[in-house]
């Protein structure tokens, strides 16, 4: 397949690490310069080296050369050396995964090499540069709807470091419920006193801050835009409209309903919640027996399953208060395990040195208010098999339930809120990223995010805060943010031949497109994350990057020459995102494990940017299998776009279905899931299917 | 299925006779899995300070493993809390000499110190009573002899007729105890074998139960020194009496039994030393030391120091020579007739319930 | 124009707080003292509680610091000294000298030729040339040269084959002075000596490990496609214990709680029961404390046979006798026994430490750094308190905003 070589497109071969022992540069650049006519050629023994990167430099200048395509090294190594601005540039993996890995001097590592060069060069004629895309207006500021611990703290923290914050609270004060404390843990942990509440001082800086903007009794009636660019509109007294860069929401969280508890004798007036008895021991009198249960409600299926973390902490303070209260008082401690991890530790045992607290493991199979007192019979406790404890009064360290983000009314048509994940926490279930959000320029923090205490609180709200900064800096330079940050391409439509199935809307996991009235897709490139999903997702393949799209990527696929079925050298097309596949081919590589000479390989932004356009001009070039590996899908998912992995699954059982009326076998498609450290396994899975295909032999169509 | 109602006096009476935080234990076990002592089945002391945490009187008295425990201090010096189990351990066994005390009033007497000077006072009283009855209570003039002071044979019958009617009474309070003790801790199915005399006698005799221990090495040659000293001097003393009826008495320096009383008395003083020592050097292991163990330390250090100096006095012939042989009788008092209801008890006590827990097979 | 902000420390935190600074618009230099970047978790075998590998996310981290030119760093380099105050800081770092320079391409050739061999390092493998990389994701990716044990012009084989004049054997010590406007320590931590534990035999017995040995020995399964093995025989260990709160918890120790060592072994156990049928774990434990969505770990373990969670802390390990194994002594509470039985490997849940450097950090009770009292060096992460990789990263994007602020 020739291309029409431009006549500023470029082909480096770098013959160093190897690769000029392996393969006949000499040969791969004669063979190039006749498949691609007008193309210069350079090769240098190491182009990275200051003489390569002068030379490399000179050539680009002197041919005025804007498509450069480097046969070299990965792409994930040397790459501030062959970044040159204005240059369109295509790295061609011929260290890691050819030189060191096939046959030196064999014909099919030859043909190899050869076909990876031609498919970059093909993609290089298929794209281009782009503007990049930056909203206009531009807002710097940002709101933060809550105004809770963590809501006041992320406005403050925003508004220190120069931004102004518009800060929504939906009552009439601030301080959400850490402004209902009676006292706090000591500052020094090994200290004995409680101490005062000191949310005022947060409240009065906030207050303080010219920065900062505050709606009290204010609600949101909606919010639609995209990051750099969003309209909020609230309500209090009255309508008005702000205009804003970022959000994070800070909407907190709710006590699990107690009215669930009656197996643990709520409902009774002698049985009280954590939050209930915060407020009951600030105004009344406390009786001498105070039985604590922590974990009510919650490590349980039936109830709360997770740990809600602040919960340990608590009750131990809250021992204190009953002790301090009324010293004539004991109180009584069940648990299934202490949590207090950290210096938290110091407190625990600091509480612990007052002899009228007494605890003991156990699990609270019944709590009976018998009038005059309540029965708490305690089975596995440490004191006896099954004991029944009598005290006057009960409180149920119940956990907590986040808020929904609903409030936010985004004008999303993927929802009015963040994703609700495990548990309806709106986090992003990434260990290394838990910021990342499903909505763009909006980050979650605080108790609505995951279960914490108030100082892991505070720090939540910096962070989201940081974000959120974050997030409109790099849309001002018309840049994506994580995990593709810098990219500056932007999702082009060619709405002519958009017939509005909203394929895209439904797939992308940013919910970047809206909708019009018409119910035609609407992008808002400023929340994309150019993952390609909506790629894709297009039947039409109406959607594209100015870098990768549908046309690149055919282009790339029918750049390889195909032998005929005689020859028995078959083709495999691997598709492999490039964020856990590619890194781990190239793991295979540094590790010199053998590679097949005869796979091609495609790096894709993520397995969900596959088109199934791509899959048919591959079977019909003759491809004997297509090979899609990328992330981890599932519940532990690693797909750094959420989905991609298992949207590229889900249209595989659609593909199966083509393959079938083209009386194709399932094989030949496949996809399979790989870790990034996996080098080994993803060497096992190319070779299985490999093995795979040769027993089902060569694509009828590929002399088609 | 039992109700559990805390007692917070008896706790706070627990930590006061240990100086140990035990609240602050946080049942980690440790301590049982150090503890070369405790058995495979429901071992201790870990449950003892979970009990002690909550006041649990009636799980710690009648308790048979807090006898098991030899005191070694492992649990202690390896505990992550810092909470002393050892100490909390002998504060259970202090509770229990006074709860098992009869009569009760003398359990309080020697337990406490605001009670010390009436704890000397009885002796006292009583031995001028017998000394004014029989008409011998006067300084004799002329070289020392003490049976002109105090008849031996007078001495003999009286002071081991109180010691009788004293271990008599005690007797009652042990008998409570096994009681206790097999409620607490039944015996199983495989029900109580015959008492196991020659077993425990062997364990006592040979220590072999301090060797375990890592903590309080020197402890165990301490303890064997005390044992052995104590039990020669007893040998020593009843041949002392038989030897007043055949009028061998008193015995010259070079008799065998004199020097084996002698030696006694050096084992034991090396013994003390080597405790007193090691309770002023090593708190982390030993805690605080109470006033039941320093009252029990100086009793028997002050009945061995009086009773050389009552040698030296009588071989000297020194003035005060029977004012000594007063004090060393009213040492004898504290050391032997008050020996059920102070520390000294445990000889009953512990080898009451070693008995016990081997006839259960509890090892 | 504001002098950049300087981070010290290139584990995930520092890695963290540099991305995310530097995709704000700020200049960022990052420094850390072994030859690549990424810390303590670099070496992990997976996270919990998802059990993922470490390198997912710094892949993605190096690709973010690779693309972007705001961001300097500088490997082999440590703290000298820091002068100036709160936004105008002179910073004068040593690098350490650089025997392999920029040109390396990580071809591998002097590895192949150097001929001194000694015991591993942080990341590499458990015997290493003087001349080596980093085991699974090196970044950078070059090799690099031990200085204090490379033999130098003495011996020059690395010299003869390299093709791209990358080494230079006469390379010395650098002293590098910057400036920076604020500065992050992200210098993480170390664990405690477990030596200091008599009470577990860990100079004595092979088959006792720490934590994070144990780590590495499942990461290097991982990158090696080998079978696990115990350090005395090289077998395959059936029987392992995971000792908890082993020098945690202790007045005699550690006082302090390092948060993450419960949920760490469960993730271990996880990890033997799905790739190994025939390993039987058993876990040790105080309290259990795998907190917030932790939790669902351990969830996850009660279905699993071959998982046991057993209450009751590791008193001691005695000597084995004739057996090859570790004979534990512990309490089970729960079944009301005492146990003396015989492992064919101890891990010993060891608790953090924090590294330390010469920033003029005050330090708690506990050595760890305290923040906020000094306004221009702010602590963060694990240096502060312990905590998990997903706090680490959330303190470290909170550091970050106050490293803009003032």
């Amino acid at each position: 397949m020739t291309g029409a070589a431009t006549k500023h497109m470029a082909l480096a071969v770098c013959t160093g690490c190897d690769i000029g022992r392996c393969i006949d540069t000499d040969q791969l650049i004669d063979a190039t310069g006749q498949a691609f006519q007008g193309i210069t050629c350079i090769k240098h023994g190491s182009l990275c080296s200051p003489d390569g990167q002068a030379g490399l430099r000179r050539t680009v200048m002197e041919k005025k050369v804007d498509r450069l395509a480097v046969a070299a090294c990965s792409p994930r190594v040397m790459t501030s050396a062959f970044e040159v601005d204005g240059l369109l540039v295509e790295r061609v993996n011929l260290r890691e995964q050819l030189a060191w890995v096939m046959e030196p001097g064999h014909e099919d590592t030859r043909m190899c090499a050869e076909d990876q060069v031609a498919m970059a060069l093909s993609k290089l004629d298929a794209i281009r540069t782009n503007d990049p895309y930056i909203p206009d207006p531009v807002s710097s500021d940002i709101l933060v709807v809550g105004g809770g611990i963590t809501g006041l703290t992320s406005a403050l923290e925003g508004a220190r470091a120069g931004y102004r914050v518009h800060l929504v609270e939906r009552s009439d004060r601030l301080g959400g419920y850490a402004g209902r404390i009676h006292k706090l843990l000591p500052e020094n942990l090994d200290s004995a006193s409680l101490k005062e509440p000191d949310l005022y001082k947060l409240v009065s800086e906030v207050t303080g801050h010219p920065g900062v903007e505050i709606h009290l009794e204010t609600g949101i009636r909606s919010i639609s835009g995209e990051p750099g660019n969003f309209e909020v509109v609230i309500e209090n007294s009255q309508v008005s409209t702000l205009h804003i860069g970022a959000v994070v929401a800070a909407t907190g969280w709710k006590p699990y309903a107690p009215d669930k508890l009656a197996a643990l004798g709520y409902g009774s007036g002698r049985v009280k919640t954590l939050e209930e008895f915060e407020q009951y021991v600030q105004e009344e009198q406390l009786p001498n027996r105070i039985m604590f249960i922590l974990c009510a409600g919650s490590r349980d299926e039936d109830h709360l399953a997770y740990c809600s973390t602040f919960c340990c902490g608590a009750a131990l303070k809250q021992a204190l208060y009953v002790r301090e209260k009324n010293p004539g008082a004991e109180v009584y401690i069940v648990y299934r395990d202490i949590r207090t991890p950290g210096f938290q530790e110091g407190f625990y045992k600091m509480v612990q040195a007052d002899d009228a607290i007494f605890m003991t493991r156990g699990v609270v199979e019944k709590v009976d208010d018998q009038g005059d007192s309540v029965a708490v019979t305690v089975s596995q406790s440490l004191l006896d098999d099954l004991v029944t404890i009598h005290a006057d009064m009960v409180v149920l360290a119940t956990g907590m339930v986040p808020n929904t983000t609903t409030d936010l009314q985004l004008q999303y048509r993927l929802g009015k809120g963040l994703p609700e994940l495990e548990y309806n926490f709106s986090d992003s279930h990434f260990i290394c990223f838990p910021y990342e959000t499903r909505r763009t320029g909006i980050y979650a923090a605080g108790t609505v995010r995951a279960p914490m205490d108030m100082e892991m609180s505070r720090e939540d709200g910096a962070g989201a805060m940081m974000k959120a900064i974050q997030s409109i800096e790099c849309v001002k330079r018309g840049e994506a943010v994580h995990p593709r940050s810098g990219d500056t391409t932007w999702t082009e439509l060619y709405m002519e031949r958009c017939t509005d199935c909203k394929r895209c809307t439904e797939e992308c996991p940013f919910g970047s497109y809206d909708e019009t009235e018409k119910g035609t897709p609407l992008p808002n490139p400023a929340r994309c994350r150019r993952c390609g999903i909506c790629v894709g997702s297009c039947p039409e393949r109406v959607i594209g990057f100015a870098d990768f799209n549908i046309n690149s990527v055919s282009a790339m696929i029918k750049a390889v020459s195909m032998p005929d079925e005689f020859e028995e050298k078959p083709r495999i097309l691997v598709f492999v995102c490039e964020n856990d596949a590619y890194p781990a081919l190239d793991a295979a590589g540094m590790n010199r494990l053998k590679f097949n000479p005869f796979i091609r390989i495609i790096p894709v932004r993520c397995l969900g940017s596959i088109n199934k356009v791509w899959v048919s001009d591959a079977l019909s070039h003759g491809y004997d299998g297509i090979l899609q590996i990328g992330c981890k899908p599932g519940d532990n998912y690693q797909c750094h776009f959420i989905q991609g992995s298992e949207l590229n699954e889900k249209r595989g059982e659609n593909l199966q279905e083509t393959l079938e009326t083209m009386m194709l076998e399932p094989e030949r498609i496949r996809t399979r899931f790989v870790e990034i450290t996996d080098h080994h396994g993803i060497m096992a899975i190319i070779n299985e299917y490999m093995e795979e295909i040769d027993l089902i032999g060569p694509n009828p169509f590929k002399s088609m | 299925m039992s109700t559990i109602v805390t007692d917070i006096a008896f706790k706070r009476e627990l930590v006061r006779l240990s100086g140990a935080q035990l609240n602050q234990c946080m049942q980690c076990g440790n301590c049982s899995a150090v503890c070369s002592l405790a058995p495979a089945e429901r071992p201790f002391p870990r449950k003892e300070m979970v009990w002690s945490g909550w006041g649990l009187k009636e799980k710690l008295i009648g308790n048979v493993d807090i006898w098991l425990c030899h005191q070694c201090g492992d649990c202690s010096s390896y505990c992550p809390r810092d909470v002393k189990p050892a100490d909390v351990i002998s504060a259970i066994r202090q509770k229990s000499y006074q709860h098992y005390a009869r009569p009760r009033f003398l359990g309080k007497l020697v337990s406490n110190p605001a009670w010390l000077p009436l704890a000397v006072a009885i002796p006292v009283a009583v031995i001028i009573a017998i000394l004014s009855l029989a008409g011998t209570f006067r300084i004799p003039d002329g070289p020392v002899d003490y049976s002109s002071f105090f008849p031996h044979g007078l001495l003999n019958a009286t002071f081991s007729a109180i010691t009788l009617l004293f271990y008599l009474l005690a007797s009652f309070g042990i008998g409570r105890f096994w009681k206790d003790m097999k409620r607490q801790t039944p015996p199983g199915e495989a029900g109580m074998k015959r008492l196991p005399v020659f077993t425990v006698l062997g364990e006592i005799l040979s220590h072999s139960n301090f060797s375990g221990c890592t903590s309080r090495k020197p402890g165990r040659y301490a303890h064997l020194l005390l044992f052995y000293g104590f039990a020669l001097l007893i040998l020593v003393t009843l041949y002392a009496i038989w030897a007043t009826f055949t009028d061998h008495y008193p015995l010259p320096l070079t008799s065998t039994f004199k020097i084996m009383g002698n030696i006694a008395s050096v084992m034991i003083y090396t013994a003390l030393g080597i405790m007193t020592w090691q309770r002023l050097s090593n708190k982390k292991v030993f805690g605080k030391s109470g006033y039941s163990d320093w009252l029990l330390l100086a009793a028997i250090g002050l009945l061995t120091l009086s009773g050389t100096m009552v040698q030296l006095a009588r071989f000297g012939n020194w003035q005060i020579a029977y004012h000594l042989y007063f004090f060393h009788l009213v040492a004898v008092w504290f050391v032997i007739m008050y020996l059920p209801f102070t520390k000294l008890g445990h000889i009953f006590y512990r080898t009451t319930a070693m008995l016990y827990a081997r006839s259960i097979g509890r090892k | 124009m504001d002098n950049p902000i300087f981070i010290i420390g290139g584990g995930i935190s520092g890695i963290t707080a540099a991305v995310e600074l530097a995709e704000a618009g700020r200049q960022v230099v990052l420094i850390e003292k072994e030859d690549y970047l990424g810390g303590n978790v670099s070496n992990f075998n997976n996270y919990f509680p998802k059990l993922c590998p470490p390198s997912c996310g710094l892949e993605i981290n190096f690709r973010r610091i690779r693309s972007n030119p705001r961001i300097s760093f500088y490997t082999g380099s440590e703290i000298q000294s820091i002068c100036g105050s709160d936004g105008d800081y002179r910073v004068t770092i040593n690098v350490k000298p650089r025997l392999i320079n920029n040109n390396c391409t990580s071809c591998g050739k002097c590895a192949e030729a150097c001929p001194v061999e000694r015991p591993g390092i942080p990341g590499g493998k458990s015997v290493e040339k003087a001349a080596w990389i980093k085991n699974g994701l090196a970044f950078p990716m070059k090799y690099t040269i031990d200085p204090d044990v490379c033999k130098r012009e003495e011996c020059g084989k690395c010299l003869t084959v390299c093709d791209y004049d990358a080494i230079q054997l006469d390379a010395q010590q650098a002293g590098v002075e910057l400036q920076a406007h604020k500065i992050i320590v992200a210098t993480g931590w170390n664990l405690y000596d477990p030596a200091k534990i008599e009470n577990y035999r860990y100079r004595e017995e092979a088959d006792v490990v720490t934590n994070l040995e144990f780590e590495k020995m499942l990461a290097a399964c991982t990158r090696e496609n080998q079978k696990l093995s115990r350090p005395s025989d090289g077998r395959l260990p059936l029987r392992v214990a995971f000792i908890q709160c082993a020098g945690s918890r202790d007045m005699n120790h550690l006082p302090y709680c390092s948060a993450v060592c419960c949920s760490a072994s469960v993730k271990h156990a996880l990890t033997l029961e799905a790739g190994y049928p025939e390993i039987e774990s058993e876990i040790f434990y105080i309290d259990l404390r795998l907190s917030g969505r932790n939790e669902k770990l351990l969830k996850v373990t009660e279905g699993k046979e071959r998982i046991t969670l057993t209450k009751g802390k590791v008193g001691r390990i005695l000597p084995s006798g004739k057996e090859n194994g570790v004979l534990l002594e512990v309490e089970d509470i729960d079944n009301g026994t005492k146990r003396q039985e015989l492992f064919d490997l101890a891990v010993l849940a060891m608790g953090l430490t924090p590294a330390p450097v010469a920033a003029g950090l005050k330090e708690n009770e506990y050595g760890f750094y305290v923040a906020g009292q000094l306004s221009g060096i702010i602590p963060t992460a694990t240096c502060k308190r312990p905590m998990d990789v997903s706090s680490s990263v959330k303190d470290a994007t909170a550091s970050a905003i106050k490293a803009m602020q003032g």
